[in-house]
């Protein structure tokens, strides 16, 4: 997968364009275009006022006849007509002269107003806005000089997964077909600046302003609620960029086969992996609840440990895609399902009740008396609150899961207090972010549940004797001579454990709260290594702990005379001259 | 044919006209350069430049830049006329009408040009 590790995009690389991407007109050329008319408008009542003054027969001080001079006149139209008026110059008027003054006032006035009013209407056309925000998108875009992650579709998913990406220093760029979404990145508290198009990302073109083809463009997610849309993007970005990972969500195996045809993308179904996550939990509560911690982004609670049933007969309301996904999952761990489903499949099943969950007497007939699990998994949040009501009224032991689909009914589910909750959103987001973040990390998710629940639940302990009830974020350091400097010596010498490298740089004999999760050697994984482990040159290790913590490791990672203290208790000077004078071993 | 190209060639056309008009005649004579004919060579060259502004094709952009080249020569022109005429002490005389004539004589260039790409974009059209 795609993280931190990978080689930096070259400054050599080019844009890729999209042949018929065309940039819009630049701003100024838009205003002069919406501009003719008015303009014209005041440049012929201009000329025609100035003429008139030089034509009209005036009279000086002497009582002559004169006529005004055009520079006389223009002047004097200049000022008349921005309402300033210094007065009659360069003599006093004649009643003919006066006569055109007036009609010229009020032409110049119906010109002013008509320019004006013309720019104030095109300032505020929305055509004109989009087409300014466009341009400052773009222009922002085309500006980013690292790394960055296009996401297209910023609902739920996308915002939870934008947060995390951020706290983890990771760029991104977002394309929504809502504005208000897009106007939101402004209000969300981001480190870093988020360019935001409000755009069809089934539009080729959307996706090119948003930096598909750019050179530091290092991902593209496709997190729309739109099985249609994500398939859109995937295949544009496929087509145009195939060098690129993609990560697409869908809830249909049909849409995910078809994602498939183009290139390699990494589908996330988040149904799919409810009953995938169910599964675990139900085989092995405390793998599970390692597996959500670490999933749930920096600064994630520990969650509370279920105890799902792995005996006896659940019941499922809802038998959609979701309701036939979990079905299978949970028949393939041994339990028995009893589905009630509003409409009769084609051939009556003896485990399907057919009726509306809502009304009492089908949830008799599933006898909800004898089962252990109930599922709520209607696309309806009402239904499903209403659904877990009635049924823990049947039976208050019931192990209760629910799926909540909108994000503002959070807080009812937290009252209701549902066992097992499925949020498709947050499914998707943990999955992806997983996959992101780094990749020892999606590593041990994947290696972690074999090694059994009474492994998860040390592993929990420590996790939480040392970094407390929230999670920091997670880091990667490897054993060589850029990421560790000051350790090259003593790790090709020998013996090099963990329990040394973890000493505190302040105090040798406190040990750091960091928790080792995973070193990677030679493609090897050993997952918890405990403090005796032995380490070598080029070992990855993935580390949980506070980023104090990691601050202080990482001094006894490069500077030479912190490490020396830490690992051999020596007490070594640290400028160069004295190191010399001392001869300390280097 | 349109109402819009026909008032665009005819807003070109009679900016060269009268910027040839007002600049014909022997360079140094006062008497044979008419400030009103001046006045409304600005004027038309003006509405000319707005007439032009917006157009997104190459020989739109040429279109735009000729004009704007003839309305700074015409410009620089009135405002030659004025120092003669306001401020130096000499007035209006074959110096000073000279310099305006032939900074007229430049924005004319301009014109020219103007109207050259029209008829080649005329030419060039092809209706099918």
């Amino acid at each position: 997968m795609f993280g931190q590790d990978e080689a930096r995009p070259r400054k050599a690389r080019r844009w890729t364009r999209i042949a018929a991407a065309v940039q819009g007109p630049p701003t100024v050329f838009l205003i002069l275009r919406r501009m003719r008319a008015p303009l014209i408008v005041l440049i012929a009542i201009f000329a025609i006022s100035v003429l008139g003054l030089t034509l009209i027969p005036g009279r000086d001080d002497a009582g002559q006849p004169a006529r005004m001079g055009f520079f006389d006149a223009f002047y004097f139209m200049s000022y008349t007509a921005t309402t300033i008026g210094y007065g009659e110059i360069p003599h006093e008027f004649t009643g003919a002269q006066r006569l055109w003054v007036i009609a010229s006032i009020y032409l110049t006035v119906i010109g002013w107003a008509y320019a004006i009013g013309s720019l104030l209407t095109l300032l505020q056309d929305r055509a004109f806005r989009q087409a300014l925000a466009l341009r400052r998108f773009t222009r922002t875009v085309a500006r980013i000089r690292e790394p960055f992650l296009l996401i297209a579709g910023y609902g739920q998913t996308g915002r939870l997964l934008g947060r995390s990406l951020d706290i983890l220093g990771r760029r991104i760029v977002v394309v929504d077909t809502s504005a208000e979404r897009v106007d939101a990145l402004d209000i969300d508290a981001y480190r870093a600046d988020v360019p935001g198009l409000a755009g069809d990302a089934r539009n080729p073109r959307t996706l090119d302003h948003a930096g598909l083809g750019h050179p530091y463009c290092e991902g593209v997610l496709a997190l729309t609620d739109d099985d249609e849309v994500n398939l859109a993007v995937t295949m544009t970005a496929a087509l145009i960029r195939p060098d690129l990972p993609v990560i697409a969500r869908t809830v249909s195996p049909a849409i995910e086969y078809r994602m498939a045809a183009f290139g390699s993308p990494t589908v996330v179904n988040a149904f799919d992996r409810y009953g995938d996550h169910l599964r675990i939990a139900l085989r092995a509560p405390a793998s599970y609840q390692l597996m959500v911690w670490l999933e749930s982004g920096p600064g994630a609670r520990l969650p509370r440990r279920g105890r799902p049933p792995r005996a006896g007969r659940w019941v499922l309301c809802g038998y959609g895609r979701f309701g036939r996904e979990l079905t299978a999952d949970l028949r393939a761990e041994g339990l028995s399902v009893t589905v009630i489903d509003i409409v009769a499949g084609p051939e009556p099943e003896p485990w399907v009740v057919v009726g509306d969950g809502s009304e009492p007497g089908v949830m008799a007939r599933a006898d909800l008396v004898n089962a252990v699990g109930f599922v709520a998994g209607t696309d309806n949040d009402t239904t499903n609150l209403s659904l877990v009501a009635a049924a823990r009224r049947i039976n208050p032991e019931l192990f209760v899961a629910s799926r909540q689909n909108r994000p503002e009914t959070a807080p009812l589910f937290a009252a209701m207090e549902i066992d097992s909750l499925l949020v498709p959103a947050e499914v998707v987001a943990h999955e992806i972010y997983a996959q992101l973040s780094t990749p020892l990390l999606w590593r041990f998710l994947r290696e972690m549940p074999d090694l059994g629940d009474r492994w998860a639940a040390d592993m929990i302990e420590r996790l939480h004797l040392h970094c407390g009830n929230r999670l920091q974020a997670l880091w990667r350091t490897t054993l060589d001579a850029e990421d560790a400097p000051a350790l090259t010596r003593w790790l090709r010498d020998g013996p090099a454990t963990m329990r040394d490298l973890l000493r505190h740089p302040d105090d040798r004999d406190q040990r750091l709260d960091i928790v080792p999760l995973l070193i990677l050697r030679d493609g090897q994984a050993t997952l918890g290594p405990d403090d005796d482990v032995a380490l070598r040159p080029g070992d990855q290790i993935l580390f949980a702990g506070q980023p104090w913590d990691k601050r202080a490791l990482l001094e006894t990672l490069t500077i030479n005379s912190v490490s020396q203290y830490v690992l051999h208790g020596r007490r070594v000077p640290s400028s160069w001259v004295w190191q010399r004078l001392t001869h300390s071993p280097r | 044919m349109s109402l819009e190209k026909v008032i665009f060639g005819f807003f070109v056309l009679l900016a060269a006209t009268l910027n040839f008009g007002f600049f014909i005649g022997d360079i140094d004579d006062p008497t044979l350069h008419n400030e009103y004919e001046l006045f409304a060579a600005v004027v038309v060259n003006l509405i000319a430049t707005v007439l032009k502004f917006g157009d997104r094709t190459q020989i739109g952009a040429v279109h735009l830049a000729t004009s704007l080249v003839a309305d700074l020569q015409l410009i620089a022109a009135t405002l030659a006329w004025t120092w003669a005429t306001q401020i130096s002490s000499n007035g209006l005389d074959g110096e000073a009408m000279a310099s305006v004539v032939s900074l007229s004589g430049g924005a004319l260039l301009a014109n020219i040009v103007s109207v050259v790409l029209l008829v080649v974009e005329t030419v060039s059209f092809q209706r099918r």
